[in-house]
């Protein structure tokens, strides 16, 4: 161990965070703000009346997207309000003695220039969905059976779906906290459930604003996303923490902001790094992947960005004004 | 240095093996990525049973597995999920509204005697069903007709006081803007419910079946479905025809509460009975109709009612599509990390790529051993889990550099590096897990499938930076020609006088 103390006995940190965290505790301080405006704002939305707005998998229902097979060079122009008056017109065949829904006012996106329809309607039986896209094939010419996916998710799943992505997460920042207030101390525990819920409120406010901006649903992927959020901040936050119990009694001499200061600084290049390689993945997932794990990259590179930066700039901070108390 | 090359040794087999494990057995892909069908069944509480146990789900899962067998869909799974869920996998079926129907249902079939002195009633209930029937199979006829561009046969009307009559007679109020045949269907129904009424308890049951089968009428173009009854299933028939053999009472077949045939047994069999142990239903079916009661009879009834909660279908060139851009997205995102590590840590960062792409090998080969179906967000888990690979050997170069620029030599920073980042590396290692045992324990499918792959990811990822990169890096320093500072850390940023 006489190596880690000759490395450390003559710190002159290049970066000192405490000469910016002013800057940083109201940068962080608005941005949660910001956050929880976004999640107010939905709420209150009559349309949304939830602090996301929650997608299929959380609401129950039926999705269709199919594409359309259409002649070169481009589809023939089809616009929301034409399928829907065709849903409209629909009668569904009945499903084991319950009425069928009636399709009115249904939500139908176009997309792809008019290549391809992705319909929101009430929980379908497949037989109900395969009549369904029989009627839209009526309305907008010959589908791709290869191109179409039908999601349907029963009321009763969609809140457990929603109940158990709770719970798990929850649990899990429960067993975190838990984990290093034994490793570490209970201030520590403290901190870094605070950055985590830090990461996780402006990660939701992001999305509470795409959803009230552009209409951006949340899934079952989103509360994953969440989740692991949830687990690099704290490894960030961590390895943090790992550095300044370390040098505790080289540093001893030193006043706790000098010690985190110092500690920060010896991190900062492998807080960086880190970001920067798992962000280059989920770059290349948001640039080049497939739609389908499109929002879920955003909310990891949103999340591991903000964990990032409430590692250096919020919880080391911190960590000298409350252990005064 | 025995034992680096003992641990090198061993990567190195193990890499091999992974190598043709992968070769021989290839990765499992989910029906996002493959297209097909995915239904989640749920298990209703009835009757005695209030919560659905594990027990009972089992009994469940073996029904469904042998109506799936009836089915012939090829590599079709069905695994329990929970307390009270099934999910049944249909790779390739693109239309699974077929399988919802044929699984969905009970297929609890009754033989019951009708009670004495209701004969008056039943015919009454007879007469209207027949005339519905006829009604709903001309409908049919017509539109079979109709799509095969042939002439329709003529249409049979009922009038519209008739049926509004007989609605009226069963207590049956319709919304005004009903579709005639949907008022058909619902007059049917109530028919049938009110027939099953009329009838004694069950002494015979779909229990007592061995087999079933189907076979074309002589006359006519529907089907009947032939029953065989084991021993004891013969002589209860036996005796339930031998009951009401010669009297106008019927023998009602029952299947799921609704009345599918109703019979007379003739005064011969008044001595003994029907014997033989067979008999055939004449329900009027459809040849689509009678090979689905085929499956449903042959797999046996479910012992609780089950409902159909989930169902996701993926056409297969969506799943292509999903296949390609993922590939190409991560790959093109760890070939930058990849360029990024050797331009940041030189020789260490070299190390660091080969030792990850044993790992990304190692992950593969242990999705092909467990196995793990490989779907998006399992994808997603991967590539996160090569991120806290990346981490860890970021941590432990870092290190090293410090070392470094604190004068201590070559070998000595490498072994302080590695021993220094152990606690930072496990300690967000064990955060994650606990995360992924969270998501295990309490989400569903799709979380599932991502925590456990972030999982294998974590545990793999310990191993490596911890054993790969460490041993790989002192092979390399066995070779005084690589032994040199500059391979690790630019001379700007050496104290003096330790420069070499």
């Amino acid at each position: 161990m006489s190596s880690s103390v000759s490395t450390t006995t003559a710190p002159t940190p290049r970066f000192r965070i405490s000469r910016y965290r002013q800057l940083a505790w109201w940068v962080s301080g608005l941005a949660c703000l910001f956050s929880l405006l976004g999640l107010l704002l939905c709420l209150l939305n009559p349309a949304i009346a939830s602090p996301l707005k929650p997608g299929l998998d959380f609401t129950g229902g039926t999705q269709i997207q199919i594409e359309r097979r259409c002649p070169a060079p481009a589809c023939s122009a089809i616009t929301a309000a034409q399928v829907q008056l065709q849903l409209a017109g629909v009668t569904l065949p009945p499903q084991a003695g319950d009425a069928p829904p009636r399709l009115t006012g249904t939500a139908v996106q176009v997309l792809d220039q008019g290549r391809s329809l992705v319909i929101r309607l009430p929980a379908l039986s497949p037989t109900q969905s395969n009549a369904v896209i029989t009627a839209i094939s009526v309305a907008v010419g010959p589908l791709d059976p290869a191109g179409t996916s039908v999601n349907t998710i029963g009321p009763t799943l969609g809140a457990q779906l929603l109940q158990g992505s709770l719970i798990s997460l929850l649990v899990s920042f429960a067993a975190i906290s838990l984990y290093i207030a034994v490793r570490y101390d209970l201030l520590f525990a403290f901190l870094a459930l605070l950055c985590l819920a830090h990461d996780v409120l402006i990660t939701c406010g992001v999305f509470a604003w795409l959803g009230l901006v552009a209409g951006i649903e949340v899934d079952s992927l989103f509360a994953v996303s969440l989740i692991t959020v949830a687990g690099y901040s704290v490894t960030d936050t961590v390895v943090v923490f790992d550095r300044i119990r370390e040098q505790k009694t080289s540093l001893a001499h030193l006043p706790l902001q000098q010690q985190v200061d110092v500690a920060v600084d010896a991190t900062l290049t492998r807080s960086l790094y880190t970001s920067l390689t798992t962000l280059l993945p989920l770059l290349g997932l948001i640039f080049f992947g497939g739609s389908s794990l499109f929002w879920f990259s955003v909310a990891l590179a949103i999340g591991i960005a903000v964990g990032s930066w409430s590692s250096i700039g919020v919880a080391p901070t911190l960590l000298p004004v409350l252990s005064r108390r | 240095m025995a034992r680096q090359q003992g641990w090198f040794a061993l990567i190195l087999a193990l890499a091999i093996a992974a190598g043709a494990l992968l070769f021989n057995f290839p990765l499992q892909l989910g029906l996002d990525l493959r297209g097909g069908s995915q239904l989640t069944l749920e298990v209703l509480p009835a009757g005695a049973v209030k919560t659905v146990k594990k027990e009972q789900l089992e009994a469940v899962k073996e029904v469904l597995e042998r109506r799936i067998n009836g089915l012939g869909v090829a590599e079709s799974t069905l695994q329990t999920v929970g307390e009270d869920q099934l999910v049944l996998q249909l790779p390739g079926e693109q239309d699974p509204s077929r399988a919802a129907k044929v699984l969905g249902t009970t297929a609890l079939l009754e033989f019951r005697a009708q009670k004495p002195g209701t004969e008056q009633e039943m015919q009454s209930l007879l007469q209207l069903k027949r005339q519905v029937q006829s009604v709903l199979n001309q409908k049919r006829a017509r539109a079979a007709a109709a799509s095969d561009r042939q002439s329709p046969p003529p249409e049979i009307q009922l009038k519209a006081e008739d049926l509004a009559q007989a609605m009226q007679k069963l207590g049956l109020s319709v919304p005004a803007g009903t579709s005639e045949s949907d008022q058909l269907d619902l007059l049917l129904s109530t028919v049938n419910s009110k027939i099953v009424a009329l009838y004694e308890p069950a002494t015979l049951t779909g229990k007592d079946l061995t087999t079933a089968g189907r076979q074309q009428q002589q006359t006519g173009s529907g089907w009947d479905v032939t029953l065989s009854f084991n021993r004891e299933g013969g002589d209860k028939f036996a005796a339930l025809t031998k009951s009401i053999a010669g009297t106008r009472r019927l023998l009602g077949i029952v299947l799921d509460g609704r009345s599918i045939s109703e019979a007379s047994v003739g005064p011969e069999f008044k001595v003994a009975g029907i014997s033989g142990g067979s008999a055939s239903i004449t329900g009027n079916f459809s040849a689509e109709e009678s090979r689905d009661l085929e499956v449903q009879l042959r797999g046996g009834s479910l012992p609780l009612p089950i409902k159909v909660v989930e169902v996701r279908t993926v056409g297969p060139s969506l799943g292509a599509e999903n296949i390609r851009t993922s590939l190409v997205a991560s790959l093109s995102g760890l070939a930058l990390v990849a360029v990024f590590m050797a331009v940041t840590y030189r020789l260490p960062g070299i190390v660091a790529v080969v030792a990850l792409s044993l790992y990304a090998l190692f992950n593969l080969a242990v999705y092909s051993l467990i196995p793990v179906t490989l779907s998006l967000p399992g994808i997603a888990g991967f590539i996160l889990s090569i991120g806290m690979a990346v981490d860890a050997n970021v941590l432990i170069f870092e290190r090293i550099k410090e070392e470094l620029r604190a004068g201590n030599t070559l070998i000595r920073s490498i072994d302080t590096g590695f021993s220094l980042a152990l606690s930072s590396i496990v300690d967000g290692h064990v955060t994650g897990l606990i995360s992924c045992a969270a998501l295990f324990a309490l989400g569903t499918g799709l979380v599932k499938g991502f925590a456990v792959t972030l999982a294998i990811g974590l545990l793999l990822s310990l191993f490596t930076s911890l054993t790969c990169t460490r041993s790989l890096i002192r092979v390399l320093m066995s070779y005084p020609a690589l032994r040199r500072t500059i391979y690790f850390l630019p001379h700007a940023q050496l104290p003096l006088g330790a420069k070499s």
